[in-house]
């Protein structure tokens, strides 16, 4: 949550023109068109009440749709979103695209991964791209840790509290569970 | 005096050894995760709901329990030790907090912070234990009409306060109650938004949305803008007698008491949660303070540490009373505890306290108990917490993003789950980009359906007759309050706003405000050279 003062200055604002920003709002204006044209096939069936299935998506949005509308209205005018900040954040940076884009990938692989490989090397597989993308080396540290944590985390969760993460490879070994 | 006896039942059942064990782990567990920055108190409840998918309800809720408590405990540790500025929900404990560890009253800082937050969450917590069954007993009479009402109260303040810009509140709510509409109608069984996809039919699990919102876009939205370099953390220096002298004590116990008197009714109402609660804290202790205590806010004054994080975990057990008795989450962190609760289908609402009491009541007990375990273990185990802090932040993220994909897995077992966290984890890191509060969304998310079902409810009562909806003198009087209520919080807002501009103007606790470490070293230069023990920590 951020209570930022707009009026001190530069660092608040995300750097840049604000296209990033004005996109976001359209899609919100979007997502409320789309909520009314699909909303309109909602099929009502004759026995329901006064208020059927359809009236509530309907209002949900005009919500957004309205609030987009102004959200786009403030952007035009020069009102900018005050970024989020963390401990961790530093908004002065340029956005670092390329990291983001990285780790976005590893998480897509790992989900066409999990089923042939199992969870564990998914996993392990995973957490070393992030680490690598976020800059940490040398790789066979990220190795180590990442393949540490994956076996333990199948074994805490999988073997000791019995979520059924699929094991892969370490089927043959029970306490890896599954 | 019936209630009396339900809690001393309560503890009975909290104090069974097993479930103390539970606690521990639950507050353990909870601080570590509390304490890794760019974690908050919903993150850490939202990532660790996979824990508890195989323990039973009571032991699950206990475990929440301390979970909810030891994260408030180690987001105050964050912020008083590590040199960086930090979210604007703890930016107070960071202003006066951080000033001390810098003059080397680090201990102290911590000490009157975890003093200060057990006597507040205790004192809260008995309050909770005394009001919240009348609250119950009030809530059971009241029909949807009245429970339509009070769930428009919640969905304007969340949306409205929680966060810097109405719009974006009230968008962040829309795309919440959206997301929500997905799958199928509870009441006519008619698909709505599914595209005809199978995957959607059967909507998109709140976990996965929360996880995604908070851990995905987090992770994401950091590692757009990752702060490199070393960690500076700040040493926390001296033995144990020095953590908290006389003196200390003496201008502390004060602001504690003064604290929860404030922090506890803020959290009741839905106000913007303990972000209010705790600036209200401080401009007051601020205001209270006399000469030469005067003189040291924005320098590292102790009133300004302890009244805060008293404020700040008594609006903590405040935020519980309209969650168990109305089932109405006013902030994130309780957003996640319903969706906690709705997992092993415990019906949080006025039925509560009567259908469920044995499991209420040991979560009260276990409240207490985790409270005190708290204040037994934080102190001793700092040196713990420092590490926890020094963990690389590639590490960090790496490890933030396998968490959340073994919750997501975890809903249902199927990699898609997967993917549809990517997505939305996406959206959150554009939101986060933007500037949209993510804590309507996860609210709108989780009222949505029980709003909806509600409303539909009351107009089939009155059979489509929508001024019916106001009729009731109650809900009458619920949207009179709301209106009270949403002019007096604004307010509060932009005053809160107008303060924080200006001591971001003082200068000297503009770096810890306002995020002005646009200047490199400007945090470093702060240390006064003739103590030895205020090095900065950068050699690692």
């Amino acid at each position: 949550m951020s209570t930022s003062v707009q009026n001190t200055g530069s660092g608040t604002a995300a750097p840049g023109k604000p296209v990033g920003e004005l996109v976001f709002a359209l899609i919100i204006v979007s997502i409320g068109v789309l909520g009314f044209v699909a909303g309109a096939g909602i099929q009502t069936p004759p026995s329901a009440s006064d208020i059927g299935p359809r009236a509530f998506p309907f209002a949900v949005s005009a919500l957004l749709l309205v609030v987009g509308a102004g959200l786009v209205f403030q952007v035009l005018r020069g009102h900018r979103g005050a970024a989020d900040e963390g401990e961790d954040v530093d908004l002065d940076a340029k956005t670092d695209w390329l990291t983001v884009g990285k780790l976005a990938g590893f998480v897509l692989l790992h989900a066409f991964l999990i089923v042939p490989l199992g969870w564990p090397l998914a996993a392990a597989l995973l957490f070393f791209g992030a680490a690598w993308s976020l800059g940490a080396r040398p790789w066979w540290r990220n190795l180590i840790t990442a393949v540490v944590l994956a076996l333990v985390l199948q074994f805490v969760f999988a073997g000791l509290l019995g979520v059924s993460l699929p094991p892969g490879f370490l089927e043959r070994f029970g306490v890896f569970g599954g | 005096m019936d209630n009396f006896f339900l809690l001393m039942e309560g503890f009975a059942t909290a104090m069974q050894p097993i479930y103390l064990l539970f606690a521990l782990g639950g507050v353990l567990v909870g601080t570590a995760v509390g304490v890794l920055p760019g974690i908050g108190p919903a993150m850490t409840v939202a990532l660790l709901m996979p824990i508890t998918y195989s323990l039973e309800p009571t032991a699950a809720i206990i475990v929440f329990a301390g979970i909810y408590y030891g994260g408030m405990y180690g987001g105050s540790t964050t912020s008083i030790l590590l040199n960086t500025p930090g979210e604007s929900s703890s930016i107070v404990t960071a202003l006066e907090g951080n000033k001390m560890a810098k003059a080397g009253r680090g201990a102290a800082a911590l000490a009157t912070a975890a003093v200060g937050s057990f006597v507040a969450g205790t004192i809260a917590t008995v309050l909770l234990s005394f009001v919240a069954p009348y609250v119950a007993a009030f809530a059971v009479q009241i029909g949807p009409v009245e429970y339509v009402a009070l769930m428009v109260v919640a969905f304007l303040t969340v949306g409205a306060l929680l966060g810097s810009s109405v719009l974006r509140g009230l968008a962040s709510l829309g795309l919440g109650l959206f997301i929500a509409l997905v799958g199928f109608d509870a009441l006519t069984a008619q698909q709505r938004y599914t595209f005809g996809s199978p995957f959607l039919a059967d909507g998109i699990d709140v976990v996965l949305v929360a996880v995604a919102l908070f851990a995905v876009g987090e992770a994401l939205y950091v590692a757009s803008r990752l702060r490199h370099g070393p960690i500076k953390i700040i040493p926390v220096t001296g033995g144990w007698t020095s953590w908290l002298r006389k003196e200390d004590l003496r201008r502390s116990w004060k602001p504690w008491l003064r604290g929860t008197l404030i922090g506890f009714p803020v959290g009741t109402i839905p106000a913007g949660g303990a972000d209010v609660a705790t600036f209200l804290s401080y401009a007051s202790e601020r205001k209270l303070a006399k000469g030469e205590h005067k003189q040291q806010f924005g320098k590292g004054a102790i009133e300004g540490v302890a009244g805060p994080e008293a404020a700040n975990n008594a609006a903590a057990a405040g935020v519980l009373v309209p969650l168990l008795t109305l089932g109405i989450p006013t902030t994130a962190t309780a957003a996640m505890m319903l969706v906690a609760f709705q997992r092993y289908q415990i019906p949080v609402g006025p039925q509560l306290f009567e259908s469920n009491s044995t499991l209420v009541w040991a979560l009260i007990a276990s409240l207490y108990v985790g409270n005190l375990m708290l204040l037994v273990l934080n102190l001793p185990l700092v040196g713990i917490w420092v590490k926890i802090l020094q963990i690389p932040r590639p590490y960090l993220y790496a490890g933030i993003l396998v968490f959340a994909v073994l919750g997501a897995f975890s809903v249902n077992f199927t990699p898609i789950d997967v993917i549809i966290l990517l997505i939305v984890g996406i959206l959150g890191f554009f939101m986060r980009r933007y500037g949209y509060p993510i804590a309507p969304m996860v609210v709108g998310l989780i009222l949505g359906p029980i709003f909806e079902s509600q409303l539909r409810r009351s107009l089939a009562i009155s059979q489509g007759d929508p001024v019916a909806l106001v009729q009731s003198p109650v809900a009458a009087t619920i949207y009179v309050v709301l209106v009270v209520i949403f002019a007096l919080s604004l307010l509060l807002k932009r005053r809160q706003r107008q303060f924080e501009a200006m001591v971001a103007a003082n200068g000297d606790a503009a770096d810890v405000v306002r995020g002005t470490a646009a200047v490199p070293g400007a945090d470093a230069a702060v240390v006064t050279p003739a103590d030895p023990h205020n090095r900065e920590d950068t050699d690692r």
